[in-house]
């Protein structure tokens, strides 16, 4: 999955970008609201986390903008305002959700999975697509209740297909998402991992519809 | 002895200073009409009296000197003749109380007809003399009378004129009821004219206090200057003073603010940091940065809060919690939890809009929370008390837990940071408008926070 930092102060650009990597997801940042309108047009992330004090103008401003021009992103604000009347301000400009500075990793990591996950309208932490199941909290696939070991970018890599299931998802988005930006894969290194992933839980899970790209299947199609 | 006497003063001047006005300005014209009136009234009988008693005694020292002048002596009869007639017919009516005797002391005596047989009492005397004395048929007589040598007698003949003195009387008693009349008049006049200063010089006060009034309960921002010199320039002080009290109060907001800002983003670091430390360190800075944290939260909401002191101008309490409610109920809503409001029409509250919103965030903040699906907000008035309902369908709290929340505010659960600290700070707020808060259990099966605030604006129409 991936994130768009938007926090001026760089100090806690660092630590928290550490802090989110550390949970597995990838982070881009930015540190104007100019930078990161210019991303969020271009790029396409999971979420976004946006500080609401920046330099070049008030957080909710920029994402009223963002609201208004399409982006329905999910956004996670970050504010250092005990005033209820700012937070609020933040959600009618259309935040998802909030923390408050000081907060603890384990907080802002726990909110974004539940964004992410309702953006993809999903209620309960743990996805499941048939016997194959994943806790977004823990990261920890099962299959049929067995664990399954993975790699981290293999379990990125299914993570994304569990939570858009059953849609297809073609390469570009897959590309998008779960890779960095400045390490973005041609095309054979998916095909190579999706291949890994078919070996560990079953070629028949993952699909691949031509021309369009890959699709989490619930249960095995019956053989023509 | 000394010392007595000052402590008795000091209860004086203290139990003085505390009069009101209108009890000074009372007891200024009650010295007036009880001391100034009665002695103006005993001067001007007294002089009226001596004036009018002078000039009666002139009258008769002027017809005492005409019947002096008609005194002649005839030698070859040896007797005292009085040839001229007086032309006054009192002085031929026997009794009419108007009476003149000429007498040298022995066998002369001539006396006016109207004496018949009586005779005038004789006190000798060179100088003109006036008294009063009893007359016949106890008529009471003012007396003028006089020694006068009168040749070839060697004697003092003594001559008199006597009038009755009762018109006299009748004129001082006249006068007399005319001027206590006239003084009794003028004191009633004097109170009714102070009743009018009292009303009417008294009225720029009572409105200014009226005023006042008004803008202690925040119906009014400042106080009318409209008012007369004396009182206008201590209103425009008052103004001041309250322009001032806003002024310390916006700053503290404004200060506490940003000094919220300038520490959160260094704390957040902080936090992050703790993460690379030995998991030995990591728990006790934890500990340590959560204080600081809680300490920095708690007074900051404590600056920043209006609460009781001041009386707030009355605000609709759904219109201050509307953008409130929408944005929280957008967060509901992307939890997935249902965010259901219930009120009990209008109600306006004497209450700063900041407050009532903090109070409200925070427990409905701690309610999404926990909730699992629901969150119910209840608002009812009963004409005094505000009272505020919050429940969730989340784990909720035990007894224990319920005290320990109220009394320290304390963090039941480090993983979801802030919900202990949120409600220390509605405690407070709650203390600062004296109101009460229960936390019990929801028929929802979680936390149950019910707050009853003495802030509910009377209905001016009702």
């Amino acid at each position: 999955m991936k994130c768009l930092l938007v926090e001026d102060d760089q100090a806690l650009a660092r630590e928290l970008s550490q802090a989110l990597r550390e949970g597995d997801w990838l982070v881009e940042h930015a540190a104007t609201g100019q930078d990161a309108d210019f991303l969020v047009r271009t790029e396409a992330y999971d979420t976004l986390i946006l500080d609401i004090g920046l330099p070049d103008g008030d957080g909710t401003r920029w994402l009223s903008a963002w609201r208004e021009g399409g982006i329905d992103l999910p956004v996670l604000i970050l504010t250092a305002r005990e005033r209820w009347a700012d937070k609020a301000a933040g959600f009618t400009a259309g935040a998802d959700d909030y923390v408050t500075k000081p907060f603890e990793p384990a907080e802002v990591l726990f909110r974004l999975r539940a964004l992410v996950r309702r953006s993809h309208g999903h209620a309960h932490p743990v996805l499941k697509v048939g016997e194959l199941s994943l806790d977004t909290h823990t990261q920890h696939v099962t299959l049929a209740g067995r664990p399954v070991g993975l790699t981290a970018q293999e379990t990125r890599l299914l993570g994304y297909l569990m939570h858009a299931a059953p849609r297809v998802v073609s390469r570009t988005e897959l590309s998008e998402h779960v890779y960095d930006r400045d390490h973005e894969p041609d095309s054979n290194v998916i095909d190579v991992q999706v291949s890994r992933l078919r070996r560990k839980l079953g070629s028949w899970r993952i699909a691949t519809q031509r021309g369009q790209g890959y699709r989490l299947l619930a249960e095995e199609p019956a053989t023509e | 002895m000394s010392r007595n006497r000052t402590e008795w003063q000091d209860r004086w001047v203290r139990r003085w200073a505390k009069r009101s006005i209108s009890a000074r300005l009372l007891l200024a014209v009650l010295l007036m009409v009880g001391l100034a009136l009665p002695i103006a009234g005993t001067l001007l009988a007294h002089h009226y009296r001596a004036s009018a008693t002078q000039a009666f005694d002139e009258r008769l020292a002027a017809t005492l000197n005409v019947i002096i002048a008609g005194v002649t002596y005839d030698r070859l009869e040896q007797q005292l003749l009085h040839d001229r007639a007086l032309g006054d017919p009192r002085f031929e009516n026997v009794y009419s109380g108007w009476y003149w005797q000429i007498t040298d002391g022995e066998e002369n005596t001539l006396a006016s007809r109207s004496l018949w047989d009586q005779r005038l009492p004789v006190i000798e005397n060179d100088s003109l003399s006036a008294r009063s004395i009893p007359g016949p048929r106890g008529q009471s007589l003012r007396v003028v009378e006089r020694d006068v040598y009168l040749a070839p007698l060697e004697a003092p003949l003594h001559i008199s004129v006597a009038a009755r003195d009762d018109a006299l009387a009748r004129d001082i008693r006249e006068f007399q009821r005319l001027l206590w009349g006239g003084l009794v008049g003028l004191g009633v006049l004097l109170l009714g004219v102070l009743a009018l200063q009292v009303r009417w010089g008294l009225a720029p006060l009572r409105r200014m206090h009226a005023n006042l009034q008004e803008v202690e309960q925040g119906r009014a921002e400042q106080l009318d200057t409209r008012l007369p010199d004396e009182l206008a320039t201590l209103a425009a002080s008052m103004n001041a003073v309250l322009a001032r009290d806003q002024r310390l109060i916006e700053r503290g907001r404004h200060a506490a603010g940003n000094l919220a800002h300038a520490l959160k983003t260094p704390l957040s670091v902080m936090r992050l940091q703790l993460r690379q430390l030995p998991e030995a360190n990591r728990a006790s800075w934890e500990v340590e940065l959560a204080r600081v944290d809680s300490a920095v939260r708690h007074h900051l909401a404590r600056a920043s809060a209006a609460g009781e002191g001041v009386r707030f101008a009355p605000i609709d309490l759904h219109a201050t919690l509307a953008p409130l409610l929408n944005g929280l109920a957008r967060l509901a809503q992307r939890r997935g939890i249902e965010l259901r409001q219930t009120w009990a029409g209008d109600v306006k509250v004497h209450m700063d809009g900041q407050d009532i919103q903090e109070l409200v965030g925070n427990l409905m903040d701690n309610a999404l929370r926990w909730a699992h699906s629901d969150v119910q907000l209840q608002v009812a008035s009963d004409g005094q008390q505000l009272s505020l309902t919050i429940s969730d369908d989340g784990p909720g709290m035990t007894d224990a837990e319920c005290q320990q929340a109220v009394q320290r505010g304390k963090r039941l659960d480090e993983q979801r940071s802030g919900s202990g600290l949120g409600l220390a700070i509605v405690t407070d707020l709650v203390a600062l408008y004296s109101g009460h808060m229960r936390l019990g259990r929801a028929s929802t099966g979680g936390l149950k926070v019910v707050v009853e605030l003495p802030v509910v604006a009377r209905n001016r129409r009702a």
